[in-house]
């Protein structure tokens, strides 16, 4: 896995919990404790009531693709190699949502709200990405 | 709240051919767009006491420098300027530029503001540092750059949605390219003068990243544009066509393209202040000059201005009626897609052929019994929504 050259993730302390989950093949996201509002990207604030009372929950990985595009040309030269590769906007079914690649299909069987499942790439020692298949019925 | 309707007027416009110009230096660009738009105007320079400068993407110490008075300087405006600032939001900027200068024209705090803008995407950046650079804009460092999003993917999700939402073909989305390269075609500043395309042409290019084609993407360029805003009283004793201000309406709603809205639903609203303020709906639109990018924010900017209904707005296009000749001409410039992208200069590009078309400067683009002109403006990855209502008449 030392040959990883494609950008990682930042690590700052909010981030570094989703990533250790992840690491243990968990999807995390996080609910306002005082309002309700379901949070993705992670934060320190409630982007809705400004509490700083958040916590974090297991999303169940299940949800259906927004929008997508599979890049076959002109793709930032780090995922050159990987063309064509599909990325994704995936809304999960806990009501957040978040950008992805989708994996272990033929690309040219994608279409807008297909339901998907997560999947986790372990692309470095420290760094799982969650990324996303077809949901197999 | 108070209406800016009709306070403040669009005086003088200049602009640079947009394309590959190595030999042509950052500043010549930024000072000739000025001086034109100047003597446009017919302003005596001392008048004007604030410079805003306009975000510059190729290059960090052009950016710099214009925030810190280069024009200033440039344009021997020492003596009499109170402020130079940038207005900073990607492609909005000439938007927000523009609010800002109707403000401190309304306040009182200014008497002339000119709006610059130049950029050198095309020579004064290499390809593959620019797709680079605009990739990792716009999206969070934490949870989405290890994907390998880039604004060439951002045209495919905006397009794929807006494909399977409206049932618009694939054909439509290829109209919008030919009718805006109609009209780059008639425009000298164009990177695309008298080179128009077909359908065909577009189709059969090929996929570049799904369902977006080669000939679907705009191509980055060199270029440069300005403007005067003044007072309506000012502006009377200027020039007998002045572009009153009359409508301003926006929207600013996300970060990333992750988390943008339905964009009738959020950005709507938008286009709704700018009519009322204006006192006028979508019908009395008689040219519109539309942010692009890529064809399907064209489509779907049609639909949130009300010129269509929502999923209309390919079929529209494909039936010409947007082209020259066209009973709904959308932007005559050829907009980014056609006369080029020049980083945050399709907007004051757009504004100025707007003006262009109230004033009877637009050349063989030229629309005729133009009273209504509507501008829009969009940043970072569809960030945000702008509306601009100018008009001939108070
Ligand atoms: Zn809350």
């Amino acid at each position: 896995m030392s040959g990883y050259n494609k950008p990682l993730p930042l690590i700052t302390p909010l981030s570094k919990v989703f990533y250790d989950a992840c690491r243990d093949k968990k999807l995390m996201y996080q609910q306002c404790n005082d309002c309700g509002e379901i949070i993705f990207f992670p934060k320190h604030l409630c982007p809705n009531c400004m509490s700083r009372n958040l916590g974090w929950k297991e999303s169940k990985g299940k949800g259906k693709i927004q929008t997508f595009t599979v890049t076959y040309e002109a793709a930032p030269p780090e995922f050159a190699a990987d063309q064509p590769y599909a990325l994704a906007i995936i809304r999960l079914d806990e009501g957040f949502r978040m950008m992805t690649n989708i994996v272990e299909c033929d690309f040219n069987t994608l279409s807008c709200e297909m339901p998907v499942e997560v999947v986790f790439d372990a692309v470095t020692p420290e760094i799982t990405l969650p990324k996303f298949r077809p949901a197999v019925k | 709240m108070g209406s800016i309707r009709g306070k403040a007027a669009i005086v003088g416009v200049g602009e640079v051919p947009t394309g590959m110009y190595p030999e042509r230096s950052f500043i010549d660009a930024a000072v000739t767009a000025s001086e034109m738009a100047i003597k446009d105007a017919g302003i005596p320079k001392k008048e004007i006491d604030t410079v805003l400068p306009i975000i510059v993407v190729a290059n960090p110490l052009d950016n710099a420098n214009m925030v810190c008075s280069w024009m200033i300087e440039e344009l021997g405006l020492g003596k009499t300027a109170k402020s130079n600032f940038m207005v900073a939001s990607g492609g909005s900027s000439s938007a927000n530029a523009l609010k800002t200068a109707v403000a401190l024209i309304t306040a009182g705090l200014s008497k002339a503001v000119l709006v610059v803008h130049s950029d050198r995407l095309g020579t004064g950046l290499d390809l593959a540092s620019a797709i680079t650079q605009f990739a990792k804009v716009s999206t969070s460092q934490e949870y989405e750059i290890p994907y390998g999003f880039s604004q060439l993917a951002l045209a495919g999700f905006l397009q794929q949605r807006y494909m399977f939402d409206t049932g618009t073909t694939e054909r439509q989305i290829a109209a919008v390219v030919v009718a805006l390269r109609k009209w780059a075609a008639l425009n000298p500043n164009s990177i695309f003068y008298q080179k128009p395309i077909t359908i065909e042409k577009v189709l059969e290019s090929p996929i570049i990243s799904t369902p977006v084609r080669r000939r679907m993407m705009n191509k980055l360029c060199d270029g440069a544009s300005a403007f005067v805003v003044t007072s309506a009283t000012r502006a009377r004793d200027l020039t007998d066509k002045p572009a009153y201000v009359l409508g301003i309406g926006s929207r600013c709603t996300n970060f990333t393209v992750t988390h943008q809205p339905d964009p009738q639903k959020a950005w709507a609203p938008a286009a709704r202040d700018a009519y009322r303020m204006a006192g006028i709906g979508p019908g009395d639109i008689d040219v519109a000059e539309i942010y692009d990018a890529f064809p399907t924010f064209v489509l779907m900017s049609m639909e949130i201005l009300g010129l269509v209904e929502r999923g209309a707005a390919g079929k529209f296009v494909e039936e010409g009626h947007t082209s020259p000749g066209g009973k709904l001409p959308v932007s005559t410039n050829g907009a980014m897609m056609a006369q080029g992208h020049t980083g945050a200069g399709g907007g004051p590009a757009l504004l100025v052929e707007g003006v262009r078309q109230i004033m009877g400067k637009a050349g063989e683009r030229q629309v005729p019994n133009v009273k209504n002109v509507v501008v829009t403006g969009s940043g970072g990855v569809g960030m945000d929504f702008h509306v601009e209502v100018l008009g001939k008449e108070v």
